[in-house]
């Protein structure tokens, strides 16, 4: 009966063919949009991940203020140089401890000059982040004590700036400061979030702090983790470390966040995960706007078959069979929709996703959710229109017309 | 069980409309017939054939008095047990033929098999016979756009007797055939009647197509005019 019900379904719906695509165009927009915008997630989130296994999990992020998803403060102290030392001699288990302090300023050299990222830090910077040196030298102890204007460049800067002429010993204007260039770094590429990474200029963190910021604070103490060691247990002693040098007495919240790499990603997400509910919201809507337009052809397709329905209850059809049969052509409508729609969704990601560079990750599980999806539609729009048809009284109907 | 009649119809009334609208259709109409039996209806326009053939069929119900399907009074019985009365023991030939538009000839003929929940292949080589004992054999994937009057009309005798009825209703089966169309379903009906022992009842206002059934009942205005037996009922040309 189900299978009959499926054939005279296919039947109806290729008798309307341009009917039937309109009214389906609904569920197809939102079904199209739900895929397009999980598989480009997914895709985004895929890369952003792989980077950061190959930054390595050992990272922890420690920053003043309450960071997480949903919110953010950054009224609280700073740190400095001195919780750095404090972080390097308390904590075990380290294999790198880095400040980072960060400002955007107008790098100059010869003719050419362009606005870049300058990272006030250290030498374990790069060992935290296994970046390497390209050319010249790393910071020396000498470097960071003194305050020298001396500083690392990305290879964006270095290709920018100086074309085929070799940077090293050369001086750059950074902001007000000039500063020799004493090396270069090695290429990192694209982030997972699109940003250009060598698109940098180090230098000591005295340098910066004095030259550039005007200050002594550290925006950022970045802590690698030795290998087999627990990042859980750094980020508590590191957590126990920061409260007592803070000043912050027991039952009192924490005024800073210590993360590893998951949860920053966590907090990164927080946003994309808010946009993603927006967009969801969107489809919802055009979802229910497809659903209606199901229910209203079908009302109107069964006021047209009203003489149809007659025939079929006068010869023996059961109320139920007739439920049946218009429950499955609104199902088989949606249901068509429904795969449009994935199609369309995973040919629009497709092409985003080759646009932004960044893998195309299908997932079984949204499609598998999107065909539920919409045959629900199908069912729940349907069922009103299929009770009208079962529950009309046969001689009424074989009257009709 | 046995006792019981095969069809009661007791002071059967219909009305439909209220007030200044109010018509009459049946009026006070009492008959009883049994298994086997050939009856033809007869009568003007408008009499109460076509009501009576509808309260017959279970597909309109009397507003008073009775109608007993073998001795079961069928106004106790459920929508869907009227479905299943019409399924399993009615076939029903209507006015206008009621085929499904843009629908081969054998599909259907296969429609009552299909809600009775029979296999494909059976279903097919059952409505192929009942085509082919209406003479239809090679029209089966014909649409009823593509079939003349009378063989639209065959079709709908076909799918009315595929399941095989306890009981035939025929409303002006030929009503718009030509003489020769006409005697040929006669002759189908009669042999139905006479090799299957199917009860017929038939509603005609040819005199010459009544002459087929051994009794005739005559209304005129709602009611029972005359309700007579014939001892040789014509044969077939
Ligand atoms: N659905 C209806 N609504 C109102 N009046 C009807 C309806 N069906 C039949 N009638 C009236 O009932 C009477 C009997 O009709 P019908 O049984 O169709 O007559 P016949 O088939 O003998 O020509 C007629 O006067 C007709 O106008
Ligand atoms: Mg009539």
């Amino acid at each position: 009966m189900l299978y009959e019900a499926f054939k005279l379904a296919l039947k109806a719906i290729r008798r309307n063919k341009l009917r039937s695509f309109l009214t389906v165009l609904g569920i197809v927009i939102g079904v199209a949009a739900v895929i397009a915008m999980v598989t480009v997630g997914n895709g985004t989130t895929a890369k952003v991940t792989s980077e950061i296994s190959k930054l390595g999990s050992n990272l922890l992020f420690a920053r003043p203020g309450q960071f997480g998803p949903g919110r953010a403060s950054t009224t609280a102290k700073s740190f400095n140089a001195r919780d750095v030392t404090a972080i390097e001699d308390q904590v075990t288990g380290l294999r790198a401890v880095a400040p980072l302090t960060q400002s955007s300023q107008t790098v100059i050299f010869g003719g050419e000059s362009r606005t870049s990222s300058i990272t006030g830090t250290n030498a374990a910077y790069l060992t935290a982040l296994d970046w390497d040196i390209a050319s010249g030298r790393g910071f020396l102890d000498s470097d960071e004590r003194g305050g020298r204007a001396v500083c690392i460049i990305g290879q964006t800067v270095r290709s920018k700036l100086f074309g085929s002429t070799d940077p090293l010993g050369q001086s750059i204007r950074v902001g007000k400061i000039s500063c020799e260039v004493i090396g270069t770094l090695a290429r990192k590429g694209q982030s997972g979030m699109g940003s250009d990474q060598d698109d940098v200029v180090l230098m000591p963190l005295r340098t910066f702090q004095r030259r550039i910021a005007g200050n002594t604070d550290v925006a950022v103490v970045v802590v690698s983790a030795r290998d087999g060691v627990s990042t859980s247990k750094v980020q508590s002693d590191l957590e126990r470390l920061l409260r007592e040098r803070r000043g912050i007495i027991a039952g009192k919240e924490d005024d800073f966040t210590v993360n590893d790499m998951t949860q920053m990603l966590e907090t990164v997400t927080g946003t994309t995960t808010l946009l993603t509910g927006l967009l969801g919201a969107v489809a919802a809507v055009s979802l229910l706007v497809g659903g209606i337009g199901i229910m209203n052809i079908m009302l109107v397709s069964v006021t047209e078959r009203t003489r149809e329905i007659g025939i079929r209850l006068a010869i023996g059809a059961l109320e139920g069979q007739v439920l049946t049969q218009f429950l499955v052509e609104a199902t088989v409508l949606s249901l068509f929709g429904g795969l449009a729609g994935i199609l369309l969704g995973l040919g629009l990601a497709f092409a985003t996703v080759t646009a932004l560079g960044v893998p195309f990750v299908v997932s079984p599980a949204i499609i598998i959710l999107a065909f539920a999806f919409s045959a629900a539609i199908g069912m729940i729009f349907g069922y009103f229109p299929a009770r009208r048809a079962a529950h009309l009284d046969p001689i009424e109907a074989l009257r009709h017309e | 069980m046995s006792e019981a009649p095969l069809i009661e119809f007791r002071d059967v009334a219909k009305v439909y409309g209220e007030g200044e609208a109010r018509v009459a259709a049946l009026d006070g109409v009492s008959f009883t017939i049994d298994t086997g039996e050939f009856v033809a209806i007869m009568g003007p326009s408008g009499s109460g054939k076509s009501t009576t053939m509808n309260i017959l069929g279970c597909l309109d119900t009397p507003s008073s008095g009775e109608y007993l399907f073998a001795g079961i009074p069928t106004t106790t019985l459920e929508r869907a047990q009227l479905t299943l009365l019409r399924r399993h023991m009615l076939g029903f030939v209507f006015q206008g033929f009621n085929l499904l538009a843009r629908t081969s000839a054998v599909e259907n003929v296969e429609l009552p098999l299909v809600y009775r929940g029979m296999e494909a292949a059976e279903r097919r080589q059952r409505a192929l016979a009942a085509l082919a004992r209406v003479g239809l054999s090679g029209r089966a994937d014909h649409t009823p756009s593509q079939l003349s009057g009378g063989q639209q009309q065959r079709v709908a005798i076909a799918r009315a007797i595929v399941t095989d009825p306890a009981v035939l209703l025929a409303d002006e089966p030929t009503g718009n055939l030509d003489t020769r169309t006409s005697a040929e379903i006669m002759e189908l009906v009669t042999a139905l009647n006479r090799e299957q022992g199917i009860t017929v009842i038939m509603v005609t206002h040819e005199p010459d197509i009544a002459a087929h059934a051994r009794r005739t009942i005559r209304f005129v205005d709602g009611r029972i005019e005359s309700d007579e037996e014939r001892a040789e009922p014509a044969h077939a040309l």
